[in-house]
């Protein structure tokens, strides 16, 4: 990724007229830490950065931003937002263009191709945290790591996040300005998280889903974090009628995975946000990409590509398939 | 598991097809297992996945979703709809482990009083098979 690419991009986006600010990625304070950057100005834009420590999928402050209602007397800022988005971040924004969520005149996508981001948690364990900023970079096949002033050359397969090594679309399929060239996609290869749980048999999948739910404290980061959850008013705050209760237990655990991974059916990007958020580290990843593949497999839909799609759970076909009806 | 366990079946009913075909089992005097408790909705597509988890969370041991066959709909396509979504939620909680003997979908039209019957008899015995289903309860409750 050429950086001073991005960097003259962004300031030419974020000096437009009708750009509110632009949404990028920035240098953290410590550590491997990367920082979301709202980006008014050419000062702003110079400190943006793109590297294999930009995880986070920036889609989610689209719908995350308070509207705050307008005084009266005052026009309404009606803006763009322009965004940077990885391949997966940009599904989420066509997902949220076919649910309506945003409409295609209110963002400029900015588009980054990915190679690929690192798993943090992986990598904070195999290479500790530092208290100056390290850096990274994508180097052909591998990441160089600079921390400490030092260089280590990490090999791609040992650090790459689980869901990258199972993406389809690294390079965006919406964008408004492209950064560099395409990436070269590469084979999905197996999905061993969820073929490992698939393996077992009915009681042995509720004992791990009991042990990994009983973890969670219901902090709900896994809805906040996520760019498709932006119900303003969301069954799980909502107490009348009571749809899943707030103790802390297995019964209502679970019920609340279950009603979330629901929700996202045919909706889930697999961008992987949930599961790096989750305090409890409960890998919910495997229930979205379990989830996304039977709609992939049984459906034929993949959500997320196509802005004209009709959205899954909107949606039907005569021919569903139906064995399961008795 | 006693030997003489009966479950609790909750089942979700449209009002034009199924509730009108468990009503002509009634009429027709066709005896089936009296474990089901049977809500009535309007249409198999407002079944809201939510009250399957919550049906098996207050109690229920095993739940029935019954509506028009595909094309028969009321609403022209609200049973579809249904068949989407439910099935979705079957393979999700077949993958999270609750047992796929727990939760059936239906197409029993308002003249199908035997299929009602059949249906029934298949989802109280599956269900006894899974036996109850203490794990997710959300506390104890006397039915």
């Amino acid at each position: 990724m050429d950086l001073e690419l991005l960097r003259k991009t962004a300031a030419e986006v974020a000096a437009r007229d009708d750009v509110k600010y632009l949404l990028g990625w920035k240098q953290g304070t410590y550590g491997y830490r990367v920082a979301p950057a709202f980006v008014e100005d050419a000062a702003g834009a110079a400190e943006l950065i793109f590297s294999p420590l930009c995880t986070a999928n920036l889609a989610t402050y689209l719908t995350l931003v308070e509207q705050l209602p307008v005084p009266r007397g005052e026009e309404p800022d009606n803006r763009k937002v322009a965004l940077m988005v990885k391949g997966c971040d940009s599904r989420a924004v066509t997902q949220l263009l076919v649910e309506k969520g945003i409409e295609r005149d209110e963002v400029v996508v900015i588009g980054c191709p990915c190679p690929g981001v690192v798993d943090s948690a992986l990598l904070a364990e195999k290479y500790p945290e530092t208290e100056e900023p390290a850096e990274m970079k994508w180097d052909g096949e591998d990441f160089l790591l600079t921390r400490n002033g030092e260089e280590t050359k990490i090999p791609r397969d040992e650090l790459l996040a689980e869901k990258c090594r199972l993406c389809r679309y690294p390079n965006p399929v919406v964008s408004d300005e492209m950064l560099g060239d395409p990436v070269e996609t590469w084979e999905p290869g197996e999905d061993k998280g969820v073929e490992e749980v698939e393996a077992r048999d009915v009681d042995s999948r509720w004992e791990y889903w009991m042990e990994e739910f009983d973890k969670c404290v219901r902090c709900y980061s896994c809805r906040n974090v996520c760019p498709l959850c932006y119900c303003q008013d969301c069954i799980l705050d909502r107490l009348n009628p009571t749809w899943v209760n707030r103790s802390v237990n297995f019964s209502e655990n679970t019920a609340f995975n279950i009603a979330r991974a629901f929700h996202l059916a045919g909706r889930c990007i697999e961008c992987g946000e949930c599961e790096r958020v989750c305090p409890a580290n409960i890998p919910l990843g495997k229930i979205n990409r379990k989830l996304a593949r039977d709609v992939r497999d049984k459906y034929g839909f993949e959500p997320g590509v196509d802005p004209e799609a009709e959205p899954f759970q909107a949606s039907y076909k005569p021919d569903d398939p139906e064995d399961f009806i008795l | 598991m006693s030997a003489n366990y009966e479950p609790n079946i909750v089942a979700f009913l449209c009002n034009w097809c199924s509730y009108a075909g468990a009503d002509l089992a009634g009429t027709s005097r066709v005896s089936y297992p009296a474990n089901i408790q049977i809500i009535r909705v309007m249409c198999s597509g407002r079944v809201n996945p939510l009250y399957v988890m919550n049906a098996l969370q207050q109690g229920a041991d095993g739940v029935l979703v019954s509506g028009c066959h595909p094309g028969d709909c009321h609403y022209m396509e609200g049973n579809y709809y249904a068949r989407r979504r439910l099935g979705m939620l079957k393979d999700l909680m077949e993958f999270v482990g609750v047992d796929p003997k727990r939760f059936h979908m239906s197409w029993v039209s308002a003249s199908e009083g035997h299929k009602w019957k059949e249906v029934v008899e298949k989802t109280v015995e599956d269900a006894k098979e899974a036996g109850p289903f203490e794990g997710f309860r959300r506390r104890q409750i006397d039915w």
